[in-house]
């Protein structure tokens, strides 16, 4: 597996370039800090959302003395509140994603790594996360400056270590405990796992997150290049599968594959998930800047 | 259709091992080769579709070990030679004739082949077709007949037979290969054959006889086919090329020794006029040549005189491009003239002295005079037992027992044999005369025998005579009014003359007087030379015999000779040697003359002997293909050998098989590649 440097996971230009972008929320969704977006909460912004009657307790400073005179009636002027925004990127680290050139794994990274300073860039509150054990030691990141701890963090996470093989919905079961706030959760994944995606997709959205799915594909999965009578390994279980390799059987498998993506995408779509698909051989700028501002991820 | 194993059944064996093996190799090299993928879930989704078809997808997997299988099957197929027989042959046995004699070398058919090698083909194609219930014979005849295989059903064995056979230089002759096919097909039986009640000897086998020739023998009438089915398969044109040597010799001319004359008969035996040269070398160098035109059944003589007193070997050489090599080339030798021993017993004859001391006689002659007397002594009956001696005149007298040489009696008969007067000989086997003596007028003469060359004899006068009756066989020389004068009979391989007069007489006073005055011709002393040269075999001694390719040359070395070599040279030089050993007296029979040329028999150096070996027969250098045959009174008419070719399908088979191994390429290159 290539060594995973921190410049690689994010160049400069790049850096620069995310600077001017934005995460999109689809939802509105409640921050625990100031921040700069609107939450659903009434706060002190400048941008006047309601009025309601006084009741005992309420902060005096919100009455809103002219209709008091008018009125003679106590009044509290409500604004709407500015929070930040949880921004969670999952990154699924199963054994699967360590494959093609360059690993989906290293792709997953780097859009985690250009979506989360992005975030961090807006103040809001990024959580790079990734599925299985590493997860637990997710820091929770704010602020531009703390862009060098989430790489430290991504370049620590490594596919192949003990335990990282958890299945997609015991990755997300384990992340939707740990969590408790909303927010936006995209997943980066590949989806191959062989007891469904589906459950792990459903759980985020009961966490009623805004569910962004990246599915990571390389190209060697999609056209493989392989003929002959194989035996074919899984990386992940050791799982073993006899197989002569023919154009009726590689034709038999691209339709698979097209069927798989599709499946896919109608369970997204059905569920308001966002579901992007990603060639691994696509460059991450491309992805980001492209991409993922066509489908309003950013903006 | 029919089947033809071409292997053996250890062979067989071998080959079913080879589907054995490429199932056993199959199933070794599913051994797959391990690929990590990320994940064989969609590989299992995909797999999972293909069951649902499992049968086909089998079959696909499976499809190298098919055609694998198929090509095999095809290629053992193919190996067990199917084939559609055109015509299926009448009988179960048939035995091939081929004719292996000089004129089977002609090429004339086409595209320079022999017609021998044509035949061989035609037999092979025979020997191919036959089924395994079938048996063969072959049998090859020139002027003897060979049976290079007896009845077998082993087409292998066959095919070796047929391959190691050669063509020859010799004469055709058919009887003896017709007997050698008879006598399976037409046992005898145990007694006459009009017996009812007899049986015969052993159950009849028909077979078909297949004669492969150009149909240039007599007539055979000696034969009956009996139980033989014969198919004449004529090979050769009807309109042949071919000019050739029907005869060739070389003499001295004995009153010029050092001269020698070449005489050669060169005939058209084709059907094309010809013009050619004939080249005359000796010993290897060019003499002479002279040119001939002839249209075709003509012939032409041709001579030549060239100088040598050694012993010379000539070739006469056509330069023409024919049909038939082999007689476009002829072989002649001269030998020194050699001395010959003539014992004269006489009770005095000096006309016969004189006769036999003349210059040209005493060369070639060593005589020894003795009285009759000489006949009652031991020292004739050894002399006369041994045949050391090459001629003996026996002047007015006989012996008892005729010597094992030539004799010449003057004016006395040979003695009737002891033993053979015991038995009832008939009269006219024996040596009487016929009539008292008279006096004689030569009315006849036979010029054209060498004996009687150069003589001019009506001028004779003979005073008293007797007619001469002879026995069977015998040549009338000089003819007389009252009867043979000078008669030629044949004895054991000897030859006898009597002259009916003597040339001396004894009066009753016991005086000696000339009976004739031929002793005062000019013709006595050439006739006494035409007797030393032909009777006593000085002329034998000049020029060398010819003979018949294949024949039997025996030659009769002088006594002290012991060791010998055969020398052989033809017209390509190359010369080749065999070592002889006389017999005990003398005589060496050479049996290896299959090849034209010269032969010298050399001893120590020295010439002891020669003779040539040409092909000098009209009826192989005729080689214009007969349209029928006559074997036993029944005429068999020619067929072209080529009606029962089967039809074979292991070509179409194995172009089959490279279609089954390119497509198991292509698979296999497709899944692979």
């Amino acid at each position: 597996m290539p060594k995973i440097e921190k410049q690689t996971l994010l160049s400069p230009e790049l850096l620069a370039r995310l600077e001017r972008l934005e995460l999109v929320s689809r939802k509105v969704f409640r921050g625990r800090m100031k921040g700069e977006r609107r939450s659903k909460r009434k706060g002190q912004s400048v941008e006047f959302a309601d009025f309601r009657n006084y009741v005992a307790g309420d902060d005096l400073r919100l009455i809103d003395w002219n209709l008091y005179a008018r009125l003679d009636q106590l009044f509290l002027k409500l604004f709407l509140e500015e929070e930040d925004l949880h921004f969670f990127a999952l990154i699924d680290v199963s054994e699967s994603m360590n494959f093609g050139d360059p690993t989906k794994l290293l792709v997953a990274k780097q859009l985690a790594a250009a979506l989360g300073y992005i975030g961090m860039c807006r103040a809001d509150r990024v959580s790079v996360t990734a599925l299985g054990p590493h997860g637990r030691r997710a820091p929770v990141l704010r602020g531009r400056s703390s862009l060098w701890k989430m790489l430290d963090y991504l370049d620590s996470v490594k596919p192949g270590d003990s335990g990282n093989n958890v299945s997609l919905h015991d990755g997300v079961k384990d992340f939707s405990l740990r969590t408790a706030g909303t927010g936006v959760a995209v997943l980066i994944s590949d989806l191959m796992d062989k007891s469904g995606y589906e459950s792990a997709l459903r759980m985020l959205i009961g966490r009623r997150m805004d569910v962004f799915v990246m599915h990571v594909l390389s190209p060697e999965e999609i056209d493989p290049p392989l003929r002959g009578d194989r035996k074919l390994i899984d990386i992940e279980d050791g799982d073993e599968a006899e197989i002569t390799i023919n154009a009726f059987v590689l034709e038999k498998y691209r339709e698979t594959v097209k069927q798989f993506i599709g499946t896919a995408k109608q369970f997204c779509n059905r569920r308001s998930i966002v579901y992007i698909p990603v060639r691994t051989d696509t460059p991450v700028e491309t992805i980001v800047t492209k991409y993922l501002r066509e489908r309003g991820v950013v903006r | 259709m029919n089947w033809i194993s071409t292997l053996l059944p250890w062979q067989w064996a071998v080959l079913g091992l080879v589907p054995i093996g490429i199932i056993l190799l199959y199933f070794l090299k599913l051994r797959r080769e391990p690929v990590q993928v990320p994940s064989t879930y969609l590989w299992s989704k995909t797999i999972e579709d293909l069951h649902v078809n499992s049968l086909l997808q089998r079959l696909r997997r499976s499809l190298l070990l098919f055609l694998q299988l198929l090509a095999v099957a095809i290629a053992a197929i193919a190996l067990l030679r199917p084939g559609v027989r055109g015509e299926s042959s009448g009988q179960e046995r048939t035995v091939f004739l081929l004719d292996s004699s000089a004129s089977m070398r002609a090429t004339d058919i086409d595209d320079g082949k022999s017609r021998f090698e044509i035949a061989k083909k035609l037999i092979a194609q025979e020997i191919d077709q036959m089924s395994d219930d079938q048996s063969a014979m072959l049998i090859t005849f020139s002027d003897r007949s060979n049976t290079v295989q007896s009845f077998t059903s082993d087409r292998r064995r066959l095919r070796d037979a047929l391959d190691k056979i050669e063509v020859t230089n010799f004469p055709t002759d058919i009887l003896g290969a017709l007997k050698a096919a008879d006598g399976l097909a037409n046992p005898r039986r145990t007694s006459e054959v009009g017996n009812m009640n007899d049986v015969q000897v052993a159950g009849a086998m028909p077979a078909d006889l297949k004669i492969y020739s150009d149909g240039g023998f007599q007539p055979v009438t000696e034969f009956s086919l009996g139980n033989l089915v014969p198919t004449y398969v004529s090979i050769g044109s009807k309109t042949p090329k071919n000019l050739a040597i029907t005869a060739f010799s070389a003499d001295r001319n004995l009153e010029t020794p050092g001269e020698v004359q070449a005489f050669a008969t060169v005939a058209n035996l084709g059907s094309q006029p010809i013009e050619a040269t004939a080249t005359l070398m000796m010993d290897g160098q060019f003499m002479d040549a002279s040119s001939v035109s002839l249209e075709p059944g003509d012939q032409t003589g041709l001579s030549f005189a060239i100088e040598s007193d050694e012993a010379v070997e000539l070739s006469l050489q056509l330069d023409v491009d024919d049909d038939l090599e082999a007689d476009n080339v002829a072989f002649a030798g001269l030998a020194p003239l050699r001395n010959v021993n003539v014992l004269v017993v006489t009770e005095g004859n000096t006309p016969l002295e004189l006769g036999l001391q003349t210059s040209q006689s005493s060369k070639i002659c060593t005589s020894e005079f003795v009285s009759p007397d000489y006949l009652q002594t031991d020292g004739y009956a050894s002399r006369a037992e041994s045949g050391t001696d090459d001629l003996m005149i026996f002047d007015r007298c006989a012996p008892d027992n005729m010597p094992a040489t030539n004799t010449f009696f003057i004016g006395s008969l040979p003695k009737p044999n002891a033993t053979l007067a015991s038995t009832d000989t008939p009269v006219n086997d024996q040596w009487s005369w016929a009539t008292e003596d008279s006096g004689v007028v030569l009315i006849d003469v036979d010029r054209t025998h060498p004996m009687m060359r150069y003589l001019e004899l009506f001028s004779l006068l003979i005073f008293q005579g007797r007619a001469i009756n002879a026995p069977a066989g015998s040549t009338e020389l000089i003819g007389a009014d009252v009867g043979p004068m000078l008669v030629l009979a044949p004895r054991d391989g000897f030859q006898d003359m009597v002259l009916g007069f003597p040339i001396i007489r004894t009066d009753q006073d016991g005086n000696f007087g000339t009976n004739t005055n031929w002793y005062a011709e000019r013709s006595w002393p050439v006739f006494l030379l035409n007797v030393l040269r032909y009777l006593a075999g000085a002329a034998e001694a000049s020029g060398s015999p010819s003979y018949q390719p294949g024949q039997t040359v025996q030659v009769r070395l002088e006594n002290t000779v012991t060791d010998a070599v055969l020398v052989r040279s033809n017209e390509k030089n190359d010369a080749a040697s065999t070592r002889l050993t006389p017999g005990p007296n003398g005589t060496i029979d050479i049996v290896n003359t299959g090849d034209p040329g010269n032969y010298q028999i050399k001893s120590g150096g020295r010439l002891a002997d020669s003779f040539a070996i040409n092909l000098f027969d009209p009826s192989e250098s005729t080689l214009a293909v007969a349209p029928d045959i006559e074997l036993g009174y029944e005429a068999v008419a020619s067929t072209t050998g080529k009606v029962e070719s089967r039809q074979e399908y292991w070509r179409l088979l194995l172009i089959a098989m490279l279609g089954v191994l390119a497509t198991e390429w292509w698979v296999y290159s497709r899944r692979v590649g």
